[in-house]
């Protein structure tokens, strides 16, 4: 899932100090789990600003939705009543949900109320830990599921850097070094040979760095 | 003259630590308000609900929890208190004052600890003033 971790409220404050009626947008699946933007932290925002605006005397109406998903336009849909009715929109969606809104209604500043972080995780419970760069090219198979790309911090493809300690990485203390663990899981899994063969550096070009990706799939075109 | 506003306190509390806070002997009963909400388990307490206490003009806040390793539901009055100290951050955040809102671990049917703990908070809103965001 996307992780994603709620803006603090001085920057929203100051996102929304332009506008008088907002709308408040959750988004009921990946930053709901994470909780940054499901139902229950769109009523604690939304409450949280009516307090602070009227501490301060600032009249605002604020107004709270969550939908289904936000970066669906089947499900955008339901929000065009009440996105209607407001001057901009406070969408605690991830960034393709913030820009599906912006992309659907053209003529409401849809504003961000979430920093998106990574593709993770829910490691146990209230710990999310990344697990995925999206990188376009799927290379778990010789690493017995552990990616390197996204856990190793220096993204080696061929074996430790030999950096690390007591199975802890040496870039950052808080992290387990990759590539014990892929050793570890390829001697549980009997595939200790996949050391032996080499692999050759990535090919970013599927990654982010050419550019925005699209996916077709002309099959399920109407 | 501007009329003195009376302070308005809301309790959450569990039933199984006090089940029916109206009928607490607090002396003195006519010069606040107190909205007490019932919760089978302190966990069903939520953030929101807290902050739309306040939203509602309450000067303060108290949960009351079971004690730790009492809670019918193993749990619950550890996630309350979890939940409880979150908010608190939130209200220092928004300037309404994290001290407005505070959880009491209170054994099944101490009626004394509960009303010193209301008295003692109704002291400190004496101190604090009213809550910024009631007009």
């Amino acid at each position: 899932m996307i992780v994603g971790k709620q803006k603090p409220i001085a920057e929203i404050k100051e996102i929304i100090s332009p506008y008088k009626k907002v709308l408040v947008l959750g988004c009921g699946t990946c930053v709901k789990t994470c909780f940054a933007g499901g139902e229950d932290e769109v009523a604690t925002l939304s409450s949280a600003l009516r307090l602070s605006c009227k501490k301060e005397g600032k009249d605002i109406y604020i107004e709270e939705l969550t939908v289904e998903r936000q970066c669906e336009d089947e499900f955008i849909r339901e929000a065009a009543i009440a996105i209607s009715k407001n001057s901009a929109v406070l969408s605690l969606a991830c960034g393709a949900g913030v820009q599906a809104i912006a992309r659907r209604f053209g003529d409401v500043p849809v504003l961000p109320g979430v920093n998106t972080t990574f593709i993770g995780v829910l490691e146990k419970q209230g710990l999310f830990t990344e697990e995925c760069l999206g990188c376009g090219d799927c290379k778990l198979a010789a690493f017995g599921g552990i990616c390197p790309v996204t856990r190793c911090a220096k993204k080696l493809q061929n074996g430790p850097c030999g950096g690390s300690q007591n199975g802890i990485c040496e870039v950052n203390p808080d992290t387990e070094c990759a590539w014990q663990q892929i050793i570890t899981r390829l001697g549980n899994l009997g595939q200790l040979d996949n050391l032996k063969k080499y692999n050759p550096p990535k090919d970013w070009r599927p990654s982010h760095a050419g550019g925005p990706r699209k996916l077709v799939r002309e099959d399920h075109f109407i | 003259m501007k009329k003195k506003l009376k302070p308005k306190i809301t309790v959450f509390h569990c039933i199984n630590a006090i089940n029916n806070c109206e009928s607490l002997p607090i002396p003195y009963k006519d010069t606040f308000k107190l909205k007490s909400v019932k919760m089978a388990c302190s966990s069903m307490v939520k953030d929101a609900f807290l902050l739309r206490a306040f939203e509602a003009g309450s000067d303060a806040v108290i949960v009351f929890v079971c004690p730790e390793g009492q809670c019918r539901y193993v749990e619950g009055n550890i996630r309350a208190k979890n939940r409880v100290n979150w908010v608190k951050n939130l209200l220092d955040e928004i300037e309404i004052g994290g001290r407005r809102l505070s959880i009491h671990n209170i054994a099944n049917g101490d009626t004394e600890a509960a009303v010193r703990i209301i008295r003692q908070v109704l002291a400190d809103i004496n101190e604090l003033g009213p809550n910024p965001a009631r007009h």
